[in-house]
């Protein structure tokens, strides 16, 4: 009899590849007679491209053949998730720095590197580029977009893709004793996944099989179809474990263009990114937040009013629904009678954002938190008081159609203990404390096959990737503990769209919780089944038979279930198969089209010491402390938090895009775009988890992974501001932006 | 990568030999950390690249002679910052040689490419500069030694003519108690290109001099001629002036990613204070001791 | 055309004499032309470890380095840490302490710290954060790295 596997932590599945270099990712994979790509693209962001010679190109030894928009469909096939906007490749004119204009097929990576540096382009730099909110919203700005691409939309004459607007309540009505209102900006920051991304295809005669680095298999999968116009059973998408996603790798970037290359050359065509390539490919969307908010004398929140200009980039990707998800909690978890909120999505001539864990809820937070110290400061009264206080308290309902699901105080009263609040500090000591709220999935579909094995060993097919977080550890232990098979014993085959039945999507910390139900409820069609086999077996009613922890519980005795199947099915022996599914529907009247299935709420404390000659700022301590439901496996959870937080900490501290003039990223790579080493770790870190097992998902759980990052940037910022007395409202704090701020304090006083 | 020829050459002349003949055509290989990013992004095309590991007379090794350390040109920063007579007698230079990069950067690099590269923000060429090293040069015309101070030109340039290579680098050890510490700016604690780096030395007698890099085509050395710095008696608050003094030839670039030119002026400042504090530490140990 | 080399040198133990392009890197020949695809390629500046191989005892950049570089070396690449097909002390602990999440950093990680505890049996947390200083990981799994390489430290001799 096995243990009890949930709330223990088994090694992690894929582990042993992963420490022995055998896991293959997408760039270890060879495919027979392949050509390799290489991408050409401009020094300038925007420009209209006049011509493309490839002749000298095409004429190089290894090359096969230079692809360009004139080679493709006319007119140009364009997808994205939310708008079909983004096309295979430029089309006659360039909209963000280092989009490609031509791709070169070779038969050697030499081949193909040489022959993009041999394709001519002929382009002109073209004015008027977009590269921040104050142009994009100029009366005369130049449109990002072809309006003929915006459908019907009220904006489709502007750079503005879509504007939310949410709240409830009056708020020019409420009377405040104060009322605080000030402006803070977001920087673009990319994933920076170790994994470039990668792509490859290969045509199958009668339709195509595509390998991605992609977190969503079947949404790649329908939009190939689709472009293709092939069935479904004719795209085969193969999407090994990414090396880390982050919410970059969600989105299909080059696999139509990759795909295109195959069927022209008859032949598998690989594509493998470079990590400065790919620093052009996906970022974080940046912001600019306007916040104003009223208090009584005491304390209580009486209006909250936000409005967040979201900077995406040239193609919408999934950012304005980024904008939707993040304004709506824009207020966060706070009890507040009335709130207005706007939030738009612009275009820009830059890398189009995309999906980064957090999903604009970092952006806003910074914000919101950082002006709620504000306002404690104007009234006198004690940060973490002030957001006790307005917290919305366990079931209350906080924003329409959605109730508090956590006894947050619990979890903010955890983080001020841990960080020491109120504790005497040092010189050049501050504290700093904030709380985030992020909606976890608005709806789902995921499916799961489990097969219990003969021997007594089992396999979980889910469509799931696991990037990092650990889903196959996951799925394993909950099949562990439904089946009673050793978690070891368990296989769990990810990642082919001809193997492994549908899931929507890997994304919102959904897994655990949706396909770890789809996961569950296998196992229980499993368990069903193994029931009726022995209730004939051992001639008893099936309805006498319960089921606990892998076991058979008869009237007289226990019986594994694995030798109550083995029992049943022999001699020929065999399998027993289950199959699960978890759908979380649409809902038509919730203004995100569903409610949220769990939120991830996070208190970040952080203690920090500044070195007031230099900026330099030494994180001492940093606390997160989320709302788990409850830890499946608490080392995974752990791990994911601490990831979280010093992701978090990246872009509070260190990492931002520098644009030059021209809109071209200046600090490409890894040289001068830094992210925090194993030396850059605060003094001190704890992640905590509060567990109350009152999360929709199988034993409790909630979904984690992000929230340890929702609010690292104000809880660090309002350190530093006790520290120093000085106020930051741009990111990261970098030690110049620190400095610059002590100079201007100084010289201010 | 574009295709090129390779050569090994066995001995210093051999080598010589091959940068005569190849001239600008021609590129050195030592610790390749710098050389092969520049390869990779085409910014440069040699005809030839030289692999110097397989001459005998550079391999790595320091070499205790009458009154100074000699540093073979293979010498990598990770053999410098091990090496027990340079942790005694040059401590500052052990304090850039362990900064540079990560540690597999300081398995590969060499402070002799570290010098020859030209950056003006190379790690080492401030301790270099205040310890008076010595560039040992083999050339057509046979061996010269030039000052590190003249031999270190602007960016991406040095005194080398055509035919010549860096075989070994001087370090004289300090005839009397000396206090020397090494400091820098960076934007993270883990490995970072330095937006500033300085050197402070100071002797009993008073004499101070810093040696600064990364704010100017060079990295300068500049000594205190008021006579304040090097004094033990007056405290850091009352050396401004003087010390300012000391940063005058500082031209920080406006394009910089790394530091604004306000920033790393108002750095040198503080970096600067900061390292003449610990090197006059280390000299009244010295005298202690 | 490439101008090739005749290479003799040691991988993992195994002798090897191989023809390789003498502009190739080391990173180049171990994933492209003798399949030891562990070694992973990300930045290709040396900034981020994970292309990280040890050569004659020292952790090194394969990315920065020439393959004809190697002639007469010994390499260990991570395919190559396994002993008579037991993982090291280092491989098992990263797995008991979830050290390895996406798992892309991970073989870098492995050789830089395999060369930490081959010079220095016994570091403290400060010198496993230098000592691994030069490996990104983005899963930002610093913790759990340290406490492996630590938990290994303390375990097993090899």
């Amino acid at each position: 009899m096995s243990a009890q596997s949930v709330g223990s932590s088994p090694r992690r599945g894929g582990g042993y590849g992963r420490v022995t270099g055998h896991q293959e990712y997408l760039a270890d994979i060879k495919l027979p007679d392949m050509l390799h790509v290489k991408l050409v693209t401009l020094d300038v962001a925007r420009a209209r491209i006049n011509s493309i010679d490839v002749s000298e190109a095409e004429s190089l030894p290894g090359v096969a053949f230079v692809m360009t928009a004139a080679d493709l469909p006319d007119p140009m096939p364009r997808f994205g998730p939310q708008f079909q906007d983004r096309p295979v490749i430029a089309d006659g004119e360039t909209k963000y720095h280092g989009e490609p204009v031509a791709a070169v097929a070779a038969e050697t990576k030499d081949a193909a590197e040489e022959g993009a540096r041999r394709v001519k382009v002929d382009y002109e730099k073209l004015e008027g580029g977009i590269f921040n909110v104050t142009d994009a919203l100029a009366p005369d700005a130049v449109l990002v977009q072809d309006p003929s691409l915006r459908g019907d939309s009220p904006f489709a004459q502007t750079n503005v893709i879509d504007e939310k607007r949410f709240g409830w309540g009056d708020i020019e009505a409420q009377e405040s004793d104060l009322v605080v209102e000030d402006n803070f900006q977001f920087p673009m920051v990319t994933h920076f996944a170790i994994e470039p991304h990668g792509f490859m295809a290969a045509p199958t005669g009668d339709g195509i099989e595509i390998w991605s680095t992609i977190q969503h298999p079947y949404l790649l999968q329908k939009i190939m179809a689709k472009m293709l116009q092939l069935p479904l059973s004719k795209v085969r998408v193969h999407a090994p474990d990414p090396g880390g996603g982050f919410g970059g790798k969600q989105i299909p970037k080059f696999e139509p263009l990759v795909a295109f290359m195959a069927l022209r050359a008859g032949r598998p065509v690989r594509l493998v990114l470079t990590l400065d390539e790919t620093f052009q490919q996906v970022r974080r969307s940046s912001a600019e937040i306007r916040i104003r908010a009223g208090f009584t004398s005491e304390g209580a929140l009486t209006f909250m009013d936000v409005e967040t200009n979201f900077l995406v980039g040239a193609y919408v990707d999934i950012a304005d629904r980024v904008v939707s998800k993040s304004s709506y909690a824009a207020a966060g978890p706070y009890r507040i009678p009335a709130v207005k909120i706007i939030g738009r999505t612009i275009v820009s001539h830059t890398t189009p954002s995309t999906a980064f864990r957090g999903f604009g809820i970092p952006q806003i937070g910074w914000a919101r938190e950082s002006l709620i110290d504000e306002a404690a400061l104007q009234l006198g009264m004690d940060r973490l008081e002030i957001r006790l206080l307005n917290l919305a308290r366990y079931k209350e309902a906080f924003i329409p159609m959605e109730e508090a699901d956590g006894d947050w105080e619990q979890t903010v009263r955890t983080a001020a203990k841990r960080i020491g609040w109120g504790d005497p500090l040092p010189p050049n000591r501050g504290r700093g404390i904030a709380v985030g709220l992020k909606s976890g999935p608005t709806t789902g579909l995921s499916y799961s096959t489990v097969r219990l094995l003969y021997d007594g060993s089992a396999m979980v097919y889910a469509g799931t990737s696991d990037m990092g977080q650990g889903a196959r550890t996951i799925f394993a232990q909950i099949a562990s503990d439904e089946l009673g098979v050793p978690v070891e014993q368990i296989s769990v085959v990810m990642g082919d769209t001809a193997v492994v039945p549908y899931d929507q999507q890997t994304s919102a910390s959904r897994s655990s919780v949706l396909m770890g139900t789809a996961v569950q409820r296998a196992c229980f069609d499993i368990q069903g089944k193994v029931r009726a086999m022995a209730a004939e077996l051992y001639g008893v009613d099936e309805a006498a038979i319960k089921i606990d922890s892998g076991n058979l519980l008869l009237p007289d005795r226990d019986v594994a279930i694995v030798d109550a199947m083995q029992q049943a099915l022999a001699p020929l022996g065999g399998e027993v198969i289950g199959n699960g599914e978890m759908r979380k529907q649409k809902d038509p009247n919730h203004p995100l089209g569903g409610t949220a299935a769990f939120f991830e709420f996070n208190c970040t404390a952080s203690e920090v010491e500044v070195d007031m000659e230099t900026g330099h700022v030494t994180l001492v301590k940093h606390v997160t402390v989320g709302d788990v439901g409850r830890s499946l496996n608490p080392q995974q959870v752990t791990a994911q938090d601490d990831g979280a937080a010093i992701q978090g900490l990246g872009h509070t501290l260190m990492e931002h895009y520098i644009f030059d003039d021209e809109g071209r990223i200046r600090n490409i790579g890894a040289i001068d775009y830094r992210i925090l080493t194993s030396m850059d770790l605060p003094l001190e870190m704890h992640s905590e988890s509060i567990e109350n097992a009152d999360g929709p998902g199988p034993y409790g759980i909630k979904g984690v992974s992000e929230g340890s990052l929702l609010v690292t940037a104000p809880a660090v910022a309002a350190a530093v501001r006790e520290a120093t007395g000085v106020l930051i409202r741009d990111l990261p704090l970098t030690p110049q932006r620190v400095w610059e701020a002590l100079q201007e304090a100084k010289d201010g006083s | 990568m574009n295709p090129f020829q390779y050569a090994r050459p066995a001995t210093v002349a051999e080598a010589v030999a091959l940068l005569e003949e190849h001239g600008p055509d021609a590129r050195l290989l030592a610790g390749g950390t710098d050389l092969v990013i520049e390869l990779r992004n085409h910014w440069v095309e040699p005809k030839l690249v030289i692999d110097l590991k397989h001459i005998p007379e550079l391999a790595p090794a320091i070499t205790q002679r009458k009154g100074f350390l000699s540093i073979s040109a293979g010498t990598v920063m990770t053999d410098i910052a091990e090496d027990e007579r340079v942790q005694h007698h040059l401590p500052a230079l052990v304090e850039a040689a362990v900064v540079v990069g990560s540690v597999q950067i300081r398995a590969r690099a060499t402070m002799a490419g570290n010098i020859c590269n030209g950056s003006p923000a190379a790690d080492t060429a401030p301790p270099l500069l205040v310890y008076d090293a010595v560039v040992v040069v083999a050339g057509p015309a046979g061996t010269r030694r030039v000052a590190v101070n003249d031999f270190i030109v602007g960016p991406g340039k040095t005194d080398l003519q055509r035919g010549e290579l860096v075989t070994a680098i001087e370090l004289p050890i300090p005839d009397r108690p000396y206090g020397a510490a090494y400091t820098r700016l960076t934007r993270r604690r883990g490995t970072d290109l330095a937006s500033i780096t300085l050197c402070a030395g100071v002797d009993a007698a008073g004499a101070a001099r810093i040696a600064f890099g990364s704010v100017g085509p060079r990295a300068f050395l500049v000594e205190d001629e008021s006579g304040l710095l090097g004094d033990p008696g007056i405290r850091i608050e009352d050396k401004v002036e003087p010390l300012d003094k000391m940063f005058e030839l500082a031209s920080p670039s406006l394009k910089s990613l790394r530091a604004s030119p306000d920033y790393r002026l108002a750095m040198l400042r503080v970096l600067g204070a900061r390292a003449l504090e610990t090197a006059l530490g280390r000299l009244t140990k010295e005298l202690v001791g | 055309m490439n101008e090739t080399l005749t290479i003799r040198t040691t991988i993992n133990g195994r002798k090897r004499t191989i023809d390789v392009a003498v502009n190739h890197t080391l990173l180049d020949v171990l994933r492209d032309d003798i399949d030891l695809t562990g070694t992973k390629e990300c930045c290709v500046v040396g900034e981020c470890g994970a292309c990280t191989v040890i050569v004659d005892g020292r952790p090194m950049n394969s990315c920065l380095m020439l393959a004809v570089e190697i002639d007469g070396k010994e390499v260990t690449t991570v395919e190559g840490l396994e002993l008579d097909g037991e993982l090291s002390a280092l491989q098992a602990a990263f797995l008991d302490e979830s050290a390895a999440q996406c798992g892309f950093c991970i073989p870098g990680q492995l050789m830089s710290a395999t060369a930490l505890l081959a010079e220095n049996p016994d570091p403290s947390v400060e010198e496993v954060q230098e000592g691994l200083a030069g490996n990104l990981c983005r899963c930002a799994g610093y913790e759990q790295i340290t406490k492996a390489v630590l938990a290994a430290a303390k375990g097993v001799p090899r």
